[in-house]
């Protein structure tokens, strides 16, 4: 067990950890109390009451901001920092610029909250903060990638953990796109205008969101799983050796997928098909790490029974699969003939958003909080478990849902008179919806109402548990 | 397309430095001795393995880099 | 997994371990280089043995660091190896070695590791060439498909140019980098003027480039505006892969023989100052110590004969193949092979993996030396090369007048598609290949021409003792002489036995072990001279000067004497007079029905060539139901065994691990030796049998019959696509970029189906 530090030994630096991991169970709950609202306002458009600051173009930012940044965010700064440390065995490289992190990314997370809903807005998808909140983001992050790299740069083992690889591409590849697609000339504190523009602006910003989907929630996230899932699990990779090639050949392909956004729009069809070539490409590094991970269970698929942190884990990566098949089979020309702009997009962003990115986050903080406060388990394990149960009914009603609605939009608006008129109105499409988003919305509320147990889970273990320092393991090395 | 002008080369560049990248780490031994890497991280994690050298805990980091745990 | 070590004295650890911090004897496992701070840092790496599971790793790990001095330990739980950063001016090899067995483990120098570390940089390199190929070809793909994609008008040309420049920047690193090795051999051997393999290849690649790099700056110009960097880095990324892959393949071989000899127990017979002998291991040797040498044993290290005179073979040292004289007082070399007599010698210089590593360079040397099939190949490959050459530059003429712009295009694709890379690699990629399927099986393979007559062996020749029947004999009786008293039988024995101890025969070794295991047998017993007289027996002068004779019992009594019916004899006494004979049981391996079995499955006919005694050997024959070749024979008599198979047309494989057998090995045209047989016998062997199951033989042949298939499979597959494209690259119907992609493919074609072989 964790020793008390002895005077001049060395500590981890774990209060950042400790810190963003609680804010990032916390913003969670806002994030995704906000997207339930917002899918409530699809089906009960009242609910804005008329309040500007509640209208659902400006609350449909907020949400996706606060999932992404504020609680995925917060997630990785808290995983990162956390395995970072134990797998280069030395503390932080500079603890106070760690702490300047969280407490600035509050202030970016804050900010949003504000700024949104008052309507200001870039009106580039997910990166709508305006300028003023762009450059904190860009110093916050340059803070970051010193903090990370320069732990990585005073490491005392030699071999850097592929885990430290996917989340070093993150930093770096989030720090590039940010800088470039948020390229703004301001004309006022609150109202800048991209520096790029037309469909020049459209292919940096597509070129951005799929880069942030593909560096941030999925490199960054899948740096988390490479270290938690072997933690939890108590055995090691599938192959290491496959986990490298795996990092590697993702870095290849991401880069130029991007395109696959703006199918049939004015971008030339050339970029398009290169966009959509380059996607299914994508299939075959993503499928190599899922397997990886899940194959890490060989020989112990017993554990699933019994540990609910595990199934977080395990299921994170089945969904992974999942959304990472559906994506490339969605950037091919036809299929996305009918599913653009419906909300089979929506189905396949949360099957990817609340199936992997969500259960990952989970199971890692289920495992990191108890021993940022001297535990080895939360408060509750049973809550763990019905945790689990409560967000994967959520998330198969969710998707479900939205499949159905998505191709059933499709199909309405293409549907075609022998004449060449519209079968259907669009608002007779809209109508048609109605019921699923009902349904998403009640998907939505339980994966919300897991959340809220793992809240309640979460302050009951600080409560119950104690800061402890953890001292750097000393292998004795001499000068 | 005239955002290609600042997309390609800078994807050029790119492609570059993560060469430059992999051969750091090719030839700084990354990718020596793979096998045991992967278990290294079940090891006890935060807590001693072996006696303190008081005298070396004032300075950790700029002890040697050893490859052990 | 086996110790390498024998029976290393742990208590008095200092002195044993001295001989590791002989500066002579460290540079072969150590290697210096400047540390931080300027001053010297030792890089050493050390054998381990005693781990059983990769938390043994750690255990080791700690344990050296512990030791002041130590800068770094890296252990391989795998390889089994330690890799030790350390400070001369603070410690030395000795402590750390003494920190690995005090934490329960053991260590000797890794002699393998420059071997090893040259293998490692040659590994990295090729994976530096391939990473920067292969990712460099996959952004040149990503900047090719708009063009191959965007319809006619569709992009701007300015767009166009700027793709091609990016594809441009991209293949730079590719040719001058990674493509490398093909420009530089092309380059030697052009210098020799001859036309090898990598002449098309890096022709093609240059061509391309250049072609290429003039339609990216000066699109309207003589090279037309197609641009093929995609083509160019898919191609050179396809070669160096299947370059790669047969790269791993003759590491894998190469370290398997590493792992396979350092396991053979490497040991002395040490006389001790009270005469008797211990067995020890080679490293514990010290200057000053007095060894005693075999028959067929090697010199453990560089010394002085002190007793007896002999022959020394320094063959496997200077390539000298007529064993030269030693007498009193000369020096012997560390690694030869002693030949003449068994003899005693006072140890002057310890290099304790002299012989072993001189071993391993041999292997390494047969393994690198193309082999006869192989250079039928290149033979075939050359003319074919200038025609290739000829073909291009006639198709570029020819196409000059037809439409030129197409001209360099399509004496490109004629270069490129033709390379016959398949052709020469068909050969070497299947046999490195199968010869690492035979390192799994237990057969490790020396010469890589010997598969070729092993596909097609009808015949095999073995030996009764030791490879059909136990090494181990049991002593069953003791029967003396008329005339022999009680009280003289137990100093007879004791006499025999250290007579005994100069011969690594078997039945020397089984005299041996009725002693028990180096039960102190009273060193001297005063014999001088000692001879051994191969299928006979030892003979040596005692202390009056008398001749006494150790063997046959119609050697001993200098006279025809009746055989002993069942039981092994070996016979003891002054020349002329037989005092005891030791009768010895010997019984059948448990696998050796099955293993005759498994051989004639595979299409050899086993057949029985021993010197013992033919009653028998009959009956081993009967039980296995064997044919008798030779029964008694003399190693003369063997050679003639072999020749007369060979004069009725059969290939002939043999088995041997004798001191005699080497002249009958070398006749054979394939030749196996036992794991633990005379070293002599390993040494000229074809292949060994380090697990000494004659099952192996079986597998081996069948692996050497379907790598001569798969040479054949090859060198069909080169011809057949060659013919199929060469005509279409004249007749233009084939871009450059289908002839990189069929000739990248049709080499990774071949080199996939040697693989194979090596499961």
């Amino acid at each position: 067990m964790a020793q008390a530090a002895q005077p001049g030994r060395p500590v981890y630096s774990d209060a950042p950890v400790r810190l963003f991991a609680l804010a990032a169970v916390l913003w969670g709950v806002v994030g995704m109390f906000v997207g339930v609202f917002i899918a409530a306002q699809l089906a009960f458009p009242d609910l804005t009451f008329g309040i500007p600051w509640l209208s659902y173009g400006r609350l449909r930012p907020l949400h996706t901001n606060a999932v992404i940044f504020a609680f995925g965010g917060c997630a990785l700064f808290a995983t990162s920092y956390h395995v970072v440390q134990r797998t280069c065995q030395t503390r932080l490289f500079a603890p106070g610029l760690a702490m300047f992190t969280f407490i600035a990314w509050q202030v970016v997370i804050v900010l949003a909250a504000i700024s949104l809903p008052l309507g200001y807005t870039s009106g580039k998808e997910y990166a709508e903060l305006e300028w003023p909140i762009d450059i904190l983001i860009a110093v916050t992050w340059v803070s970051y990638a010193i903090v990370f790299f320069g732990t990585v740069g005073i490491r005392k083992v030699r071999h850097i953990y592929v885990a430290n690889w996917f989340f070093g591409a993150f930093i770096i590849a989030v720090a590039l796109l940010h800088i470039v697609n948020s390229a703004a000339i301001p004309v006022s504190l609150t109202k800048s205008y991209s520096a790029y523009a037309g469909v020049q602006d459209a292919m940096v910003q597509w070129w951005y969101g799929h880069n942030a989907v593909g560096f941030f929630l999925t490199a960054g996230f899948l740096g988390m799983m490479y270290y938690y899932i072997p933690k939890q699990a108590e055995r090691p990779v599938y192959s290491y050796r496959l986990s490298i090639v795996h990092f590697w050949a993702l870095i290849f392909t991401y880069m130029w997928a991007g395109p696959h956004h703006l199918h049939y729009t004015a971008l030339p069809d050339w970029t398009q098909s290169v966009g959509m070539i380059f996607s299914l490409v994508l299939l075959a590094p993503s499928w190599g790490g899922m397997i990886n991970g899940i194959m890490t269970l060989s020989g112990a698929w017993h554990k699933l029974r019994d540990d609910a942190i595990l199934k977080f884990l395990i299921v994170a990566l089945s969904f992974y699969g999942m959304s990472t098949f559906e994506g490339p089979m969605m950037s091919i020309k036809t299929v996305n003939a009918l599913s653009h702009y419906t909300d089979w997009t929506v189905g396949h962003v949360h099957s990817g958003a609340l199936g992997w990115v969500g259960m990952i986050s989970i199971g890692s903080l289920y495992f990191l909080i108890p021993r940022m406060f001297g535990r080895k388990t939360m408060y509750s394990t049973r809550a763990i478990e019905l945790h689990f149960w409560v967000a994967t009914i959520g998330i198969v009603l969710y998707i479900a849902a939205m499949w159905i609605a998505g191709v059933m939009q499709g199909l309405m608006w293409r549907a075609v008179n022998p004449d060449g008129t519209l079968v259907y109105s669009f608002v007779e499409s809209v109508k048609a919806s109605y019921p699923f988003y009902i349904i998403r919305m009640l998907g939505g509320l339980l994966y919300l109402t897991g959340m809220v147990i793992m809240l309640w889970n979460t302050i009951m273990t600080v409560r119950s548990g104690k800061v402890v320092e953890t001292p750097v393991p000393m292998v004795t090395a001499h000068a | 397309m005239e955002i290609l002008y600042l997309l390609i080369p800078m994807s050029a560049l790119l492609v570059l430095m993560i060469i430059g990248v992999f051969g750091w780490a090719l030839h700084g031994g990354q990718f020596d001795d793979l096998d045991r890497e992967g278990e290294r991280i079940l090891n006890a994690d935060g807590e001693a393995l072996t006696g303190v050298k008081l005298e070396e805990s004032t300075a950790p980091n700029n002890a040697h880099r050893v490859d052990s745990h | 997994m086996n110790a390498p070590t024998a029976s290393l004295d742990t208590t008095a650890a200092q002195p044993d371990l001295a001989v590791l911090d002989d500066p002579q004897e460290q540079q072969r496992f150590t290697r210096w280089r400047e540390g931080r701070d300027g001053q010297r840092v030792g890089e050493s790496v050390l054998r381990l043995s005693g781990m059983y599971c990769a938390a043994c790793a750690d255990t080791i790990e700690q344990a050296l660091m512990a030791v002041p001095g130590v800068q770094s330990a890296r252990v391989s739980a795998s390889a089994e190896r330690a890799r030790i950063e350390w400070d001369p001016s603070r410690t030395r090899v000795a402590e750390m070695v003494q920190a690995i067995r005090r934490a329960g483990y053991d260590a000797v120098p890794d002699a393998a590791a420059p071997a090893r570390a040259l293998r490692q940089a040659e590994h990295r390199q090729a994976v530096w060439r391939l990473f920067v190929a292969w990712f460099c070809m996959m952004q040149v793909m990503m900047m090719a498909w708009p063009i191959y994609v965007a319809k006619p008008g569709e992009m701007a040309p300015d767009l166009w140019q700027l793709l091609n420049w990016g594809s441009w920047v991209l293949s730079v690193p590719v040719v001058w980098w990674s493509a490398a090795p093909f420009l530089k051999g092309a380059w030697r051997s052009l210098r020799t003027r001859r036309i090898g393999m990598d002449v098309p290849v890096a022709l093609g690649v240059i061509v391309t480039f250049v072609a290429s790099s003039g339609a990216t700056f000066d699109p309207g110009g003589i090279f037309g505006h197609e641009v093929y960097f995609d083509s160019l880095t898919m191609f050179v990324a396809f070669l160096l892969a299947g370059r790669y892959l047969e790269m791993r393949a003759r590491h894998r071989v190469a370290s398997a023989l590493e792992e396979a000899l350092a396991r053979m127990p490497q040991t002395a017979q040490r006389v001790r100052a009270d005469g008797s002998l211990e067995a020890v291991s080679v490293h514990a040797l010290r200057p000053g110590d007095v060894v005693q040498v075999a028959l067929g044993e090697s010199y453990p290290a560089d010394g002085e004969l002190i007793e007896g005179q002999t022959q020394a073979d320094e063959s496997l040292l200077s390539g000298e193949s007529r064993p030269v004289s030693r007498q009193c007082g000369d020096a012997l070399v560390g690694g030869a092979v002693n030949v003449g007599a068994p003899v005693r010698m006072r140890v002057q210089r310890v290099g304790a993996d002299t012989r072993y590593e001189r071993i391993v360079a041999l292997m390494q040397q047969a393994l690198t030396e193309r082999p006869a099939l192989a250079r039928s190949a290149d033979r075939w490959a050359r003319p074919f090369l200038w025609a290739v050459l000829v073909l291009a530059l006639g198709a570029a003429l020819a196409w000059s007048l037809v439409d030129p712009s197409r001209a360099v295009w399509v004496a490109v694709s004629v270069l490129i598609v033709t390379c016959p890379c398949a052709l020469s690699l068909a050969a070497p990629s299947a046999l490195v290949a199968a010869a690492g399927g035979l390192a799994r099986r237990g057969v490790l393979l020396q010469r890589l021409d010997a598969l070729e007559a092993l596909a097609r062996v009808r015949r095999l020749f073995i030996d009764k003792t030791g490879t059909l029947t136990e090494d181990r004999l049991a002593l069953r009786d003791l029967q003396r002489g008329a005339g022999v008293a009680d009280a003289e039988l137990d100093a007879l024995r004791v006499g025999a036995v250290v007579l005994a101890r100069w011969s690594r025969h078997p039945l020397s070794r089984a005299l041996v072990q009725t002693v028990g295991s180096d039960e102190a047998v009273p060193g001297e017993g005063g014999w001088t001279q000692v001879r051994e007289q191969p299928g006979q027996g030892l003979s040596a002068l005692d202390a009056q000067g008398r001749e006494w004779r150790l063997g046959r019992a119609s050697w001993v009594a200098d006279a025809p004497v009746a055989d002993g019916g069942d039981a092994l004899q070996v016979a003891f006494g002054p020349r002329g007079q037989v005092l005891l004979t030791f009768c010895f049981e010997e019984r059948l391996r448990e696998d050796a029905a099955a293993a005759m079995a498994a051989l004639r499955a595979a299409g050899i006919e086993p057949a029985l060539l021993s010197g013992d005694a033919p009653a028998r050997v009959q009956r081993v024959a009967q039980r296995l139901d064997l044919p008798v070749a030779q029964a008694g024979a003399t190693p003369e008599r063997k050679l003639e065994a072999v020749r007369e198979a060979q004069a009725r047309g059969e290939v002939v494989a043999m088995v041997g691990d004798g001191v005699n057998d080497a002249p009958v090995l070398a006749q054979a045209d394939v030749s196996f030796a036992m794991g633990d047989g005379a070293l002599v016998a390993r040494v000229h062997a074809d292949a060994i049998l380090p697990s000494q199951k004659l099952q192996a033989l079986a597998d081996a042949r069948s692996i050497a019959a379907r790598t001569m298939g798969v040479v054949r499979q090859n060198i069909a597959w080169a011809a057949l696509y060659n013919l199929a494209c060469i005509p279409l690259a004249l007749a233009g119907w084939l871009p450059p970029w289908a002839a990189g992609l069929g000739m990248a493919t049709s080499s990774l074609l071949v080199v996939g189906n040697s693989l194979r072989l090596a499961r």
